[in-house]
């Protein structure tokens, strides 16, 4: 069922497949201005406590990969607040599968699958990609991808227990801004927040770090956040679903 | 005549953003997230280059980004794409039957939409600056910058929906957002401020009207006293509304072929 799900989301953005490969092209855009930034940034400024242009890059390298894939393949988890509030998951509640899995892979956002291709195409360029490296680059994604979406479930399903979905919101706008700085320029409570209850020095910096110099504590600590957030997820949805009021509107999701 | 439409649009859109409390609050968190977020980096940066970058200070690059990100988390984030989505739909034909100017008084609304989230940021970003560097480096260009972040704003919107207008002949201004923002970031000056770039690029930046947007009025509360900004400011505005009007009575006119 999961499998048929998840083969329907990707048929249904592939359908048109003008706008598919706009969508993905308009990303790559997106995501070389940002590249340019840091170019241009680190052409005025060698290195910033530790950070130079190679290591930015690797950093932007995984988190585009990171926020592709979650926001791409599992598109709804950034949408479960407002679709709690607004009371529209009783189409799922409905079917004879696990609800949250369900969600998650029920619909695919084309333009951040160019995001994955962007990732991957800049590890490859600026990421010095050796076997040992690839495999760290991997792992250290599907480590940010659990962490990421974990975190975006527990904010998103806040909504249960009360607000009309801005907490999830404010929590997916404020993790991506900060994953895609360097964590060394905050310092700081700031700074202990990014490791804990915002962590998003752990979605893309500590993987990028790992990759170029491995370090079994702090991967240890990264699988660790991971396990942590994607059960705190699963904890939040469970609870708040109990608390969930039918919207009457009968939708996809 | 003309003059009453367009106080009563700006007046509306005022009331209606003033009125949404929560909306408010939501500008107001991101903008000081951003803020400090980007002022933490110049002022790394700034450390790392023996105290200043491009002769911008701690100080100066924290009013800057205050400035530039004043301008631009202000407006309506998605508004190409609505404008887009509207053309695309055909829904902008029940426009057209209104006695005013269709594109006249969709600026006017977002002029008066972006008002009181202006006013919330410089109120934000002052206090935010205040609290960490001190307040900004000259009372004079502080002073020059009030004007400049109207016209920053005046200017984005004439040029989005130039940029928009785009889809009376493409259909969708998805695309066009994207790539349109991404000058505003860059070449606006949004995320960095033009001194920092490399001397040939910096001209090219200068020719354009991006600069209008973002740079402007940061430079100016950056410390720079330097009031022909304005001038220029006013320039790219007229020229600006010039290119909307332009595209958007051609647009029209191809509509009117398509049958809305």
């Amino acid at each position: 069922m999961l499998l048929a799900t998840v083969r329907g989301a990707f048929a249904e953005a592939w359908a048109n497949r003008q706008s598919f490969w706009l969508q993905v092209g308009a990303m790559a855009v997106n995501d070389l201005a940002w590249v340019a930034f840091w170019l241009l940034f680190f052409n005025r400024v060698a290195n910033v406590r530790g950070w130079d242009v190679g290591r930015v890059l690797l950093l932007f390298a995984v988190l585009t990969t990171v926020a592709g894939v979650v926001l791409g393949v599992f598109a709804n988890a950034r949408r479960l607040g407002r679709l709690a509030a607004e009371g529209q998951l009783d189409a799922v509640l409905g079917l004879p599968v696990r609800p949250l899995p369900y969600l998650l892979l029920r619909r695919v956002e084309a333009a951040n699958l160019g995001d994955v291709l962007f990732g991957g195409l800049l590890f490859a360029a600026a990421g010095a990609p050796s076997p040992q490296r690839v495999l760290l680059y991997v792992v250290g994604s599907i480590a940010g991808i659990v962490l990421l979406t974990g975190f975006l479930v527990t904010v998103g399903s806040l909504a249960f227990f009360g607000g009309n979905g801005e907490a999830g919101e404010l929590g997916f706008h404020a993790i991506l801004l900060l994953a895609g700085y360097p964590v060394d320029v905050f310092a700081g409570g700031m700074k202990l927040m990014l490791y804990t209850v915002l962590p998003a020095a752990l979605v893309a910096a500590v993987p990028a770090r790992l990759v170029d110099a491995f370090d079994v504590r702090a991967a240890g600590l990264l699988a660790g956040a991971a396990a942590i957030f994607a059960l705190l997820g699963w904890a939040t949805f469970t609870l708040g679903l109990r608390r969930y009021t039918s919207g009457a509107v009968w939708t996809r999701a | 005549m003309t003059a009453r439409w367009v106080a009563v649009a700006v007046s509306t859109a005022v009331q209606r953003v003033s009125g949404d409390r929560g909306g408010m609050l939501v500008t107001l968190g991101f903008y000081v997230a951003v803020v400090g977020t980007l002022a933490a980096l110049w002022a790394a940066a700034a450390e790392a280059s023996g105290g200043s970058v491009a002769g911008y200070d701690a100080a100066a690059l924290a009013w800057y980004i205050v400035a530039s990100e004043a301008a631009t988390v202000a407006l309506n984030v998605r508004m190409i794409e609505g404008i887009g989505d509207d053309i695309g739909s055909g829904a902008i034909a029940v426009e057209l039957l209104r006695p005013a100017p269709v594109l006249g008084l969709r600026m006017a609304t977002e002029v008066g939409r972006a008002l009181p989230r202006l006013a919330v940021c410089v109120a934000g970003g002052a206090v935010l600056g205040v609290a960490t560097v001190g307040p900004p480096p000259s009372a004079a260009g502080a002073l020059l910058a009030v004007p400049a972040l109207v016209l920053a704003i005046a200017c984005n919107i004439a040029a989005q929906h130039a940029f928009a207008g785009l889809a009376f002949w493409i259909r969708d201004a998805t695309s066009a957002w994207y790539l349109y923002q991404k000058l505003v970031f860059i070449a606006g000056g949004m995320l960095i401020p033009v001194e920092v770039f490399p001397a040939a690029l910096q001209a090219v930046v200068k020719a354009l009207p991006f600069i209008a947007m973002s740079y402007v009025p940061a430079r100016l509360l950056s410390g720079a006293v330097e009031p022909q900004l304005l001038v220029l400011q006013a320039f790219w505005l007229v020229v600006l509304c010039a290119l909307a009007v332009a595209v958007f009575s051609a647009g029209q006119r191809r509509l009117q072929v398509v049958g809305g």
